[in-house]
């Protein structure tokens, strides 16, 4: 629905303690609604999986000047009879809110899906009263691998003149994530993004570097390899970058070289196998500990010992 | 006569499917007795069985046959009829009765060679997996031990095992492969072996252990230089208690070893020489004299840099410098010391080890010793879960808890009532 982008002029910034919630909110209400999936043999999929619910809520923070700052956010009910938002809690809750934090207003509304549709413009209009330019933040909850962004847009309502008759519609407007120090920690801790130990984190993120370069390794000699075939066309100068890409590996090939990296590499290695063997060892312990108590005979009678 | 064929004929129908095995199998067991007494007819009545197919009914016709008493061409006969059945009978169906044992006839015909490999295969196929003991296999260790075929036993040996029915079978199995393993001077191997029929649970005396320590004792001398008297915690108290006191004359061999002085030992050797040839150890002892000397130079190892000949000699009572050069010189060829003989002054310097860490094959082998531990590890953590879960555990543990916790209401039960 919304296709072109904004003009207003506004610089938009968005808090991740806002994607947080919004995605949380989504994950709580659908786990709750579907029921756990029936291993049944007989039966197949009788009718195609139910739509995935969809979650509203209010969005707070400080607008100043042309700068709108997305804080924080909180949920609201949605009532399809009367296809609004609850508007009694909203205030409720707004009044709560501007005790703590009494800088905030509220700036617009948030819900998930994959596209702004008609519907919304109504709960967009009824929100027009607290702010006269309210905003629509959404977010997409379908996790697609191939996408590098984040399935967050931010919708704003123009007024544009569409076959003579003047209309709201909304408009997308880019915007910026911004966060402080604390914010950050804890989002990160929330969301479990990150170890915080210090050699995890770093094994995790050397890690997560060789997977991607093995998946690019492997685009490039799927491709070779089709080319090789003759299933693409060959095409030379792709086959030059290649080339030159393989002769800058290995950087230093020499014997002194060679011997040091191997000293190192079976000392890194021996210590992953110390490592191991401490952890069996200590697994070991704790089932030999079991085992004794559950079936040793000679074992202490009557007496209380702490359980660890 | 009737009743042999009609068990022919249902034999033929039941052989398929698994709850027909079932009933096939109760069927055979009773008529078991029938089998015997009508021995034979069975060779003729074979015939019309497909080992292939109906492998049981088969399985159970052959034990028949060879219960009696066979003349020599009879048992060659059979034997090739046991070695066609083997190669192509149906694992599941024989798994359903595993105590079938072929061994005696192979023995009869003194060629214990003829029956290592058919006896590898029947042993693969009754192998649920490659972690399982099956009474096949200290059978298949015993006649690779007469057939002094050690390397076909190796390989069986080389899988760990995790399961055991009998534990007669483990110490058999334990102990056979201690001897292949001697065998083939793998002592290191060996002392695992029979470290584990020494120290396996058991409820009385066996005499399996018993020889099995003696050997254990042997070979430790021989590997390790030293032997450890007291048991380890896990041994059973019938075994702590009563070991020693069969195999004297092993621990005076071990405690004149560890004096040091090889007249010691000789006297020992002489002394109970009688005992170890009944034992027929009579060839460890004697690999554990000629030990001695080398255990000896090792010694000198650690307290000189470089030594001549001579005091070598001296050292380690040998008789004269030559021959102290010809078993130093043995041993840095064995890989046991690391050394330079100068020949010039008679001087010998002992070395650090010169490996450096840096090839690819300790890559490898510490590779293939992390792949080792790990599925140790996956093992090890699947039988603490399995523990964890045993209502035995958990009404102890429930017992001794503490009463009042207010910290952790777990869901661990107080009383655990099945």
């Amino acid at each position: 629905m919304a296709t072109s982008s904004s003009s207003s002029g506004l610089t938009f910034k968005l808090h991740p303690l806002v994607i947080v919630n919004i995605s949380d909110h989504y994950t709580r209400v659908k786990s709750q609604s579907n029921p756990p999936p029936t291993t049944t043999t007989t039966a197949t999929a009788t009718s195609p999986p139910p739509p995935p619910p969809r979650v509203f809520g209010c969005v707070i923070g400080i607008q100043r000047g042309r700068t709108v700052e997305i804080f924080n956010s909180f949920e609201l009910l949605y009532d399809p009879s009367t296809d609004s938002l609850d508007r009694s809690f909203l205030e409720k809750k707004q009044e709560l809110y501007k005790k703590v934090f009494p800088n905030f207003y509220i700036l617009g509304w948030y819900s998930t899906g994959s596209d702004a549709q008609e519907s919304d413009m109504h709960i967009h209009k009824a929100l027009m009263d607290i702010n006269e330019s309210p905003v629509y933040v959404l977010l997409n909850p379908s996790i697609n691998h191939a996408q590098k962004d984040l399935p967050v847009t931010i919708y704003e309502s123009e007024l544009h003149v569409i076959d003579g008759i003047p209309q709201l519609i909304f408009v997308r407007a880019s915007y910026t994530i911004e966060t402080v120090e604390a914010e950050r920690i804890s989002v990160d801790h929330v969301a479990h993004l990150k170890p915080s130990d210090g050699v995890a984190a770093h094994l995790t993120s050397i890690h997560s570097s060789i997977k991607m370069l093995n998946s690019r390794i492997r685009v490039l000699h799927h491709y070779l390899l089709a080319m090789q075939k003759g299933d693409i066309p060959c095409e030379n100068s792709l086959l030059r970058q290649v080339s030159s890409l393989l002769r800058r590996l290995p950087t230093i090939e020499s014997g002194k070289f060679q011997d040091d990296f191997l000293m190192e590499y079976n000392d890194t290695l021996l210590i992953t196998y110390l490592a191991m063997v401490t952890n069996c060892s200590s697994t070991m312990n704790e089932l030999v500990d079991k085992f004794n108590t559950a079936y040793d005979r000679h074992s202490r009678r009557g007496g209380r010992t702490a359980f660890i | 006569m009737d009743t042999l064929e009609a068990l022919v004929t249902q034999i033929q129908g039941l052989s398929n499917g698994e709850a027909d095995l079932t009933d096939l199998h109760n069927l055979l067991k009773q008529s078991e007795d029938q089998l015997h007494s009508h021995t034979p007819r069975l060779p003729s009545l074979l015939l019309q069985l497909d080992p292939a197919k109906h492998s049981l009914g088969y399985l159970y016709f052959l034990e028949a046959c060879t219960s009696a008493p066979v003349s020599k061409e009879q048992a060659n006969d059979l034997s090739l009829i046991i070695v066609r059945f083997i190669n192509s009978c149906i694992a599941e169906q024989i798994r359903l009765a595993p105590d079938k044992r072929f061994k005696d006839q192979v023995l009869m015909l003194e060629a214990p060679m003829r029956g290592v490999a058919p006896m590898l295969a029947s042993v693969r196929k009754l192998q649920t997996s490659s972690e399982c003991l099956t009474p096949l296999h200290p059978e298949f260790l015993l006649l690779c031990l007469l057939a002094k075929n050690y390397k076909a036993g190796l390989s069986i040996l080389k899988d760990d095992i995790f399961e055991v029915d009998q534990p007669r079978d483990f110490f058999l199995y334990c102990y056979y492969g201690g001897m292949i393993c001697i065998g083939q001077k793998r002592f290191s191997k060996a002392i695992e072996l029979l470290h584990n029929v020494v120290t396996a649970p058991m409820s009385t005396m066996n005499a399996i252990a018993v020889e099995a320590y003696k050997k254990y004792i042997l070979v430790s001398l021989i590997h390790q230089g030293q032997f450890s008297t007291p048991f380890p915690k896990y041994t059973s108290t019938a075994a702590s208690r009563n070991l020693k006191s069969f195999s004297q004359p092993y621990m005076d061999l071990a405690i004149a070893y560890g004096s040091g002085k090889r007249s010691e030992l000789e006297a020992c050797f002489e002394a109970n020489k009688e005992n170890f040839e009944a034992d027929s150890n009579l060839g460890l002892v004697k690999q554990v004299l000629s030990c001695m000397y080398k255990r000896n130079i090792q010694r000198l190892t650690q307290t000189y840099l470089t030594l001549s000949l001579q005091d070598i000699a001296n050292a380690v009572q040998l008789n004269s410098a030559k021959e102290a050069e010809m078993h130093v010189l043995q041993m840095i060829q064995d890989g046991e010391i690391f050394a330079t003989i100068n020949q010039k002054d008679g001087m010998v310097r002992f070395q650090e080890d010169p490996e450096q860490y840096k090839t690819c094959d300790m890559i490898e082998h510490i590779d293939s010793a992390i792949q080792r531990i790990m599925t140790l590890s996956k093992k090890l953590t699947a039988m603490d879960e399995n523990i964890s879960c045993d209502p035995l555990y958990l009404a102890k543990v429930g017992r001794e808890r503490q009463r009042y916790d207010f910290d952790d209401f777990d869901s661990v039960p107080q009383r655990f009532n099945i």
